[in-house]
């Protein structure tokens, strides 16, 4: 099959594109697409025509799903062609070349040979990864020629990697001897959990031994628990009569000893403790009576002996008053000398004070120079007031001079400015040509596509063949209509459909006469016919031979060569009566035969010349409507075609008029937009001109146009500075004016100053000229020299007071002393006051200690009165005591006592016995108890109470075996609780063998996969070894330019063929590893080559599509390489694409011209985004 | 009126067959799935307050050696024993064969019939007569039902029984009886076991196998329970099926024909799962997948058919959720191609006329089986006795794992479809 075009219609980046592949005999075509052609598109397109475009294409980025379209035509081996148009969809995707109906899929497959994509991809593809993959699997698999011969039979590059991963698959599943593969581990982990089951698994049996266990140990603990309770019984028994024996014996002794106490009274508990205390409180009272009495007569006799109160005592307040005011008559004393001393030092700093201000006036006449208060203030304020008048009038005189200045400077800025321009006019004129702007941008373009449009209508016209020489004429062009057209080439095709059937008919007739005639001229040619005589002579001869035969058969043998003889002359009798049968029969259909042909040429002879004046009738019509035909276009200037052509060349010229009609529409609207253009520039220019600019005549509208805004703006600035100048001006002339006003102001209000402080400093005995700091010096000094006159005055009042109080004490003290001691009337005052002070106290000290014995006496009375009744108290309580023992006296009372105590102790010791008794007795009565005990030998007792507790012993031991037999097999039937432990991992092994199913299953696939794959290398290797080497050795040669001579297979390390190659002049085998990776994809091309051309030997080809493998070559193995797919192209197309444009040049270079074809991709746009993702 | 309830088949704690837990399956779901099948057998007891249950055999797995089942099963007994519901039982083939059903003790509310001769038990609070007889043996080849007792007058009379029948597919012929046997006894409800599949064999007198209870692996598909048997004041009785099941099988068939790539399969695969869940609106559904037909995605499909089993096994997760578990995905997809469609000459034909060669020769199909030779050797017992269809010593089972192998090797040699 060969491809002979490619149209990529609507796909990838493409539109409409074609690929002419039908060059050559089958040819080499190199498709150059350069990166970003759509290279890559174009190849898969190839196989998407043949093979459907796929479910998720990603070549519908610029053309949507439905609309993708890739047509094609092919050639099948035995010449029949097919012209197809490849849809996208899921049925009928294949349509025929205009799209009209549906191819169906046998009469594609019939151009395909039973090629399947994955085959055609794999056998008739090859692309650069293959051949690196190819190159690799020539290193990695060391040459095993089994591998690579079936790598190149098959296409299929990583022919190694399939067959390795395919056994690395199986090995990762399982291994004889692995532990970690998938099935494997899934071995052992069954295992486990199977033991893991057995071990969980509980047995019925089991259960049952447990129950069983349970119920005989809760028997024998009853059991034991029956035997320990008796024998702790008797236990008990034996040790209450052991310990009753000594309590029996005591009791005895207790009843002994009560008999002489039995009659004793018995005394109240606490007796004792009443008779003591009464007899020794008695005691103690009578003592302190007798001391009472003592203390009495001694206190009373201290009293008399003090005496009379004193009298000094009735005027105790008025002496202790004098006494107090002694003592502020002694401190006024000392302060009277310092008073003196400050007053006059007081009277001294004023009088020096006076001097420096009035040396003619004494301290007592300076009151005269006192000013009142306001006075002061007036003279203070008028002194602030100077400050700030003198201050106002210096700042006044130095401002006006500065104003001058600044003023002066404005007004020459003024005179300096230039005079305003007046652009008014010359803005509107600019405002006005604003619009023809736009206008003028645009100019150059439009006229230039007028234009070319111009030029494109008088090519199309050329084209058309048509001779005018303006457009316009195009239009009033008498051309025929469409339906004339029409109706001329019905005309034509039903004329030549008339010459063409009797032509067709003609040549028949012919053939059939010259048949005729060749059929008779036969017939002539045969020899005579035989007769039937002849025929039955030559039976006559086989009979007679056939009876010779027969006898010898039958009767017994002869010598041998007599036999053969005989045989050969039977046997030449035979054929020689049978050729003479077949001869006759076939005479007489001949005869037949002859008389046939002769009547079907008398036949024939009148049709054939009815059919040539038929013929020379349809000439003629033809020439009348050629005629016709010709005079319809005679006023057009061109020379008609037939109808068909005319009528392609009427729809073409539709085209052109209306083209001409757009571009002539487009010129005029050039020279409109011209002429506005030239309006405003005028408009603009006179502008300017008006304002003295010069204007060039060749500047442009925009040019103009710049310059006047320019000037319009620099006119408007200038006259913006000098309104700023004169605004200055103005206001500098007002302030100066105001400077002034203020000056003369601040003079008169010091005039003003300088009469009101002469009047208020006259007081001060100043003049008009003093400074009001002098003034402030001298109202100072005034105000220390009143402050010193005052303190002096206050000094001598306080000296005066002093003097009084002396005198009035003096007085006092003297008429005291007369009333109450006459003879200190004569005394000072102060040795008087001191002495009735000290009578004073002593009297006090006397009265205080009657009154302390006074007290005294009164206590001892009471103490006197209180001894008295307990004494009395004391002896009553003794004689109630006596009465209540049964004694006459006090003294027998104790031997009562101690009798009744005797009794009571007896008693409760026996009480107590008897109660321990009755303990012992374990509820028995005493009396039957005691007689028991007696009855038992305690000398034997003890070892009763031995063998007892040993036999509770081993009872207890038991018991406890028993609890723990007890709770064990009570633990081991709850743990049988109905769990669902073990089938949970029941259902775990399940589990493992779900898994384990897929895995095994997957595993047996694969190994069968390996098995077969390398039997299929083994045969396939001694099938095609010889063959597919030779001619790889040779492509070898060729694609290394020379560097080795051939291949050739040795026996590797394994004893497995290798291939190696073999270095020129018959010498070194370079085995694969040596080789270098360009040299080994050489290598893989070279039996990739000769694979296919051995798989052509066999079957139908199918063109070898190749892409772009020669991207590593160098351009002397690059051109081999060329060469050799040239060569291979003489026996299949070879459709080589590639990114190179070097590879073109190489190829025009080296290769021949008849065999080898170039195509260029047209230009495509890139898919958005990215290129296409591979698929 | 009154109300009871027919089981059967509980083979309680035997696992569900060789379920693959892959990554995302809902493992947890299938936990003990028998168990709490007969745990919602008790329960719709309770609920129902049926005056007694009848178990028609086959209570425990034959296999099965856990004592532990049986004293579990002592104990959902003993629960029933305190709502006052008396249990029956017939012992079926699985029963005789366990070790547990031996030695277990049950309360005293469940009556087992003994296997030496047919006996009658009386329930006198509803009148009712429950004839039956155990197995003895694991293969009782006699007709049990002939020796049964006629019916007791005035009496409802059941008969119970664990039996074949005459021939069910699938199923032992164990204690075989015809149809017609058992209507002639005249008894008003024949409870069945052995079964797997309910079936109503006849409607008057009412002859019922209810089916197991969970079923336990792909051929067990559908709704599993009991049979909720009332019988009104006249006599009549109606059923009525209540499923018990915790996980429920199924089989999803996935037509190949027409589809043009595996992703193409998976997506109708897809498509199906309402349809499954919507079967099965609240347990889980463990499903069978078999894809079938020809398509050009069966060398995709065979070159990896673990891979696909994933993609369809995500599918399920996706859309199915905890809901739905793919158990296995059978490809019996083939190539639409025909067989001599290849060329015949060049490295791929002589692969694959090689291949045609030793499928039709018996004796090189068996020496790939040499091939497996390592493998089968380390196998459990449960591959080597043929329970997982690995039988290398059959040609027709090697001619498949050869098919299979084709496909495999023509999808790795060749360059994909739309190799770029």
């Amino acid at each position: 099959m060969k491809v002979l075009r490619l149209d990529l219609a609507a796909y990838g980046p493409f539109t409409d594109a074609t690929i002419d592949l039908s060059g050559g005999d089958h040819g080499l075509h190199i498709v150059y697409g350069p990166n970003e052609a759509g290279k890559t598109t174009a190849l898969r397109a190839l196989r998407h025509l043949l093979y459907g475009i796929p479910e998720r294409s990603a070549d519908a980025f610029r053309h949507p799903f439905p609309k993708l379209r890739i047509g094609g035509a092919l050639r099948s081996a035995d010449g029949r062609t097919l012209d197809v148009v490849r849809r996208k969809g899921r049925a009928g995707t294949l349509r025929r070349a205009a799209d009209e109906s549906v191819v169906p899929d046998a009469e594609l497959q019939r151009f395909l040979n039973g090629v399947d994509a994955g085959f055609f991809a794999t056998m008739f593809g090859i692309g650069y990864e293959d051949l690196v993959a190819g190159g690799t699997e020539v290193v990695r698999g060391g040459g095993d020629l089994g591998r690579l011969l079936f790598a190149a039979g098959s296409g299929s590059a990583p022919l190694g990697r399939v067959l390795d991963q395919l056994n690395a698959e199986a090995d990762a599943l399982f291994r004889p001897a692995g532990q970690k593969q998938r099935i494997n581990a899934a071995v052992a982990e069954l295992k486990q959990r199977r033991a893991e089951l057995a071990a969980v698994q509980l047995m019925g049996a089991e259960w049952a031994r447990h129950d069983r266990e349970l119920s005989a140990a809760l028997a024998a603990k009853a059991a034991a628990e029956d035997g320990l309770l008796s024998a702790q019984r008797r236990l008990s028994r034996l040790k209450r009569i052991a310990e009753a024996h000594p309590v029996v014996a005591a009791r005895r002794e207790t009843l002994k000893a009560l008999q002489p106490v039995a009659d004793a009274v018995l005394l109240p508990e606490g007796f004792a403790d009443r008779r003591g205390p009464a007899f020794t409180r008695l005691q103690v009272a009578e003592s302190e009576r007798d001391q009472a009495r003592l203390a009495l007569a001694n206190l009373r006799a201290a009293l008399a002996e003090l005496g009379e109160p004193e009298a000094v005592l009735g005027y105790a307040e008025r002496v202790e008053d004098a006494y107090q005011d002694l003592g502020s008559q002694r401190k006024a004393a000392r302060d009277r000398i310092g008073l003196e001393t400050r007053r006059s030092a007081q009277r001294s700093e004023a009088r020096q004070i006076l001097r420096s201000l009035r040396e003619d006036l004494t301290l007592d006449e300076s009151e005269r120079l006192r000013i009142r208060r306001t006075e002061a203030v007036r003279i203070n304020e008028l002194g602030a007031e100077y400050e700030r008048i003198v201050g106002r009038i210096e700042s006044s005189r130095g401002r006006a001079p500065d104003l001058e200045r600044q003023a002066g400077r404005v007004a020459a800025a003024l005179d300096a400015a230039p005079a305003p321009r007046p652009v008014g006019e010359l803005r509107q004129r600019v405002a006005a040509a604003e619009p023809a702007l736009a206008v003028e941008r645009q100019l150059p373009t439009a006229c230039a596509e007028a234009e070319s449009r111009l030029g494109g209508c008088a090519d199309a016209v050329a084209t058309l063949g048509l001779a005018v020489s303006e457009l316009r004429e195009l239009a009033r062009l008498p051309v025929p209509a469409d339906e004339t057209v029409q109706a001329f080439q019905d005309r034509f095709d039903r004329l030549e459909h008339r010459s063409a059937a009797a032509a067709e008919e003609a040549r028949r007739v012919e053939e059939r006469l010259a048949e005729i005639e060749r059929r008779l001229e036969e017939s002539r040619l045969e020899q005579e016919v035989p007769t039937e005589a002849d025929l039955q002579a030559a039976r006559r001869a086989r009979d007679d031979g056939w009876r010779e035969v027969r006898a010898r058969l039958q009767g017994t043998p002869a010598d041998p060569a007599q036999a053969v003889a005989l045989a050969e002359g039977f046997e030449a009798a035979l054929r020689s009566a049978d050729a003479l049968s077949d001869r006759l029969r076939r005479e007489a259909d001949r005869v037949a035969e002859k008389a046939r042909l002769l009547a079907d040429r008398s036949g024939l002879h009148p049709r054939r010349a009815a059919l040539r004046e038929e013929l020379a009738a349809v000439q003629a019509d033809l020439r009348a409507a050629a005629a016709e035909w010709a005079a319809r276009w005679r006023d057009v200037p061109v020379r008609p075609g037939s109808p068909r052509e005319m009528r392609r060349w009427l729809a073409q010229f539709a085209l052109v008029l209306a083209q001409a009609g757009h571009a002539l529409e487009r010129r005029s609207r050039c020279a409109y937009m011209e002429a506005e253009v030239a309006t405003a520039r005028r408009t603009v220019a006179e502008g300017l001109a008006a304002l003295g600019e010069p204007v060039e005549a060749g500047e442009a509208l925009s040019e103009l146009v710049r310059r006047a805004r320019e000037l319009v703006a620099s006119a408007d600035e200038a006259a913006r500075g000098r309104d700023e100048l004169e605004r200055e001006r103005a206001r500098l002339r007002a302030e100066i004016a105001a400077a002034e006003a203020r000056r003369q102001s601040d003079e008169s209000d010091f005039r003003r100053w300088q009469t009101d402080w002469a009047q208020a400093v006259k007081p001060l005995g100043l003049g008009a000229e003093a400074r009001p700091a002098e003034a402030g010096a001298v109202i100072e000094e005034l105000k220390r020299l009143f402050d010193h006159l005052r303190e002096a005055e206050v000094l001598q009042q306080r000296l005066e007071g002093i003097e009084r109080d002396a005198e009035a004490f003096a007085r006092n003290v003297s008429l005291l002393a007369a009333e109450v001691a006459p003879d200190l009337s004569r005394a000072p005052a102060e040795p008087a006051v001191l002495e009735l002070q000290r009578r004073l106290t002593a009297a006090r000290e006397a009265q205080s200690r009657r009154a302390a014995l006074g007290r005294q006496i009164e206590e001892a009375e009471e103490r006197l009165r209180n001894t008295a009744a307990t004494i009395a108290e004391a002896h009553a309580a003794l004689n109630a005591m006596c009465a209540e023992a049964g004694c006459t006296t006090v003294a027998e009372l104790s031997r009562a006592e101690r009798r009744s105590d005797d009794r009571r102790l007896l008693e409760a010791r026996l009480g107590r016995e008897t109660e321990r008794l009755l303990q012992l007795g374990g509820g028995a009565a005493v009396e039957d108890f005691v007689r028991e005990a007696t009855a038992v030998d305690p000398d034997g007792i003890g070892g009763e109470i031995g063998r007892l507790q040993e036999e509770i012993r081993e009872l207890t031991t038991r018991r406890s075996e028993l609890d723990q037999q007890i709770g064990s097999e009570r633990a081991e039937l709850n743990r049988m609780d109905g769990s669902d432990r073990a089938a949970r991992i029941a259902e775990d092994i399940q589990s493992i063998l779900g898994a384990m199913g897929r895995d095994v299953e997957h595993y047996a696939r694969l190994r069968i996969a390996s098995r077969v794959l390398t039997t299929a290398i083994e045969r396939f290797r001694e099938r095609s070894q010889g063959p597919i080497l030779r001619r790889a050795s040779a492509l070898f040669r060729q694609l290394t330019c020379g560097s080795f001579d051939r291949l050739r297979a040795e026996l590797g390390a394994d004893g497995q063929p290798v291939i190696a190659g073999v270095r020129p002049g018959g010498g070194e085998a370079v085995a694969v590893d040596g080789m270098s990776d360009g040299t080994a994809d050489q290598l893989f091309l070279a039996l990739r080559l000769a694979g296919l051309e051995h798989y052509l030997d066999a079957n139908e080809a199918m063109p070898f599509v190749v892409d772009d493998i020669l991207i590593t070559f160098d351009d002397e193995r690059a051109a081999a390489a060329l060469q050799a797919l040239s060569a291979l192209s003489a026996r299949t197309q070879v459709i080589f694409f590639t990114h190179h444009r070097h590879l073109l040049e190489l190829a025009a270079g080296v290769l021949d011209p008849a065999a080898v074809f170039a195509h260029h991709l047209p230009p495509a746009a890139a898919p958005p985004g990215q290129r296409p993702l591979r698929m | 009126m009154f109300k009871f309830l027919h089981a059967a088949d509980i083979h309680l704690d035997s696992p569900l067959l060789r379920l693959d837990v892959y990554e995302g399956a809902p493992a947890a779901e299938i936990r003990g799935a028998t168990r709490r099948a007969f745990e919602n057998l008790v329960q719709t007891a309770l609920a129902e307050e049926v005056d007694f249950v009848v178990l028609a055999g086959d209570i425990f797995d034959g296999d099965w050696k856990d004592y532990n089942t049986g004293l579990h099963f002592a104990a959902r007994i003993a629960r029933l024993r305190e709502a006052g519901i008396p249990v029956i039982l017939a012992a079926g083939n699985h029963d005789a064969a366990s070790s547990i059903s031996r030695s277990l003790r049950l309360p005293d509310n469940a009556r087992v019939f003994p296997h030496d001769r047919p006996d009658t038990f009386r329930l006198e609070s509803v009148n009712v007569a429950v004839h039956g007889q155990s197995f003895g043996s694991p293969a009782v080849r006699a007709d049990l039902s002939r020796g049964y007792p006629a019916p007791v007058p005035g009496c409802f009379n059941v008969g119970l029984l664990h039996t074949g029948v005459n021939g069910r597919e699938g199923h032992e012929r164990y204690a075989p009886c015809t149809l017609a046997a058992l209507r002639e006894k005249g008894y008003d409800y024949w409870a069945l076991g052995h079964v797997h599949q309910r079936e109503v064999l006849s409607a008057e007198p009412l002859v019922v196998f209810p089916g197991n209870t969970q079923g336990r692996h792909a051929r067990e598909t559908g709704a599993k329970g009991c049979i909720l048997v009332t019988v009104d004041d006249s006599g009549r009785a109606a059923i009525d099926f209540r499923p018990l099941d915790v996980v429920r099988w199924a089989a999803a068939a996935v037509d190949a024909a027409g589809s043009d790539s595996a992703y193409d399969l998976v997506d109708r695969f897809r498509r199906g799962i309402p349809a499954l869940l919507a079967a099965n609106p609240e347990g889980l559904t463990v499903v069978r997948v078999r894809v079938e037909g020809a398509t050009p995605a069966h060398d995709d499909l065979m070159s990896d058919p673990q891979r696909w089993e994933s993609e369809i096994r995500a599918a399920a997760a996706e859309d199915g959720g905890e809901r739905l578990w793919v158990e296995k995905v059978r490809l019996g997809t083939h190539s639409p191609r025909a067989t001599d469609d290849l060329p015949p000459d060049g490295a791929v034909g002589e692969l694959m006329s090689l291949i045609d060669e030793i499928g039709s020769d018996p004796a090189a199909l068996g020496a790939l089986a040499a091939e497996l030779a390592d493998l089968e050797k380390k196998l459990p017992r449960e591959f080597r006795d043929g329970a997982e269809g690995w039988t290398p010593d059959s040609p027709g089972w090697l001619a498949g794992l050869l098919a299979e192998s084709r496909s495999l090797l023509v999808r790795r040699l060749m360059k994909a479809r739309d190799d770029g």
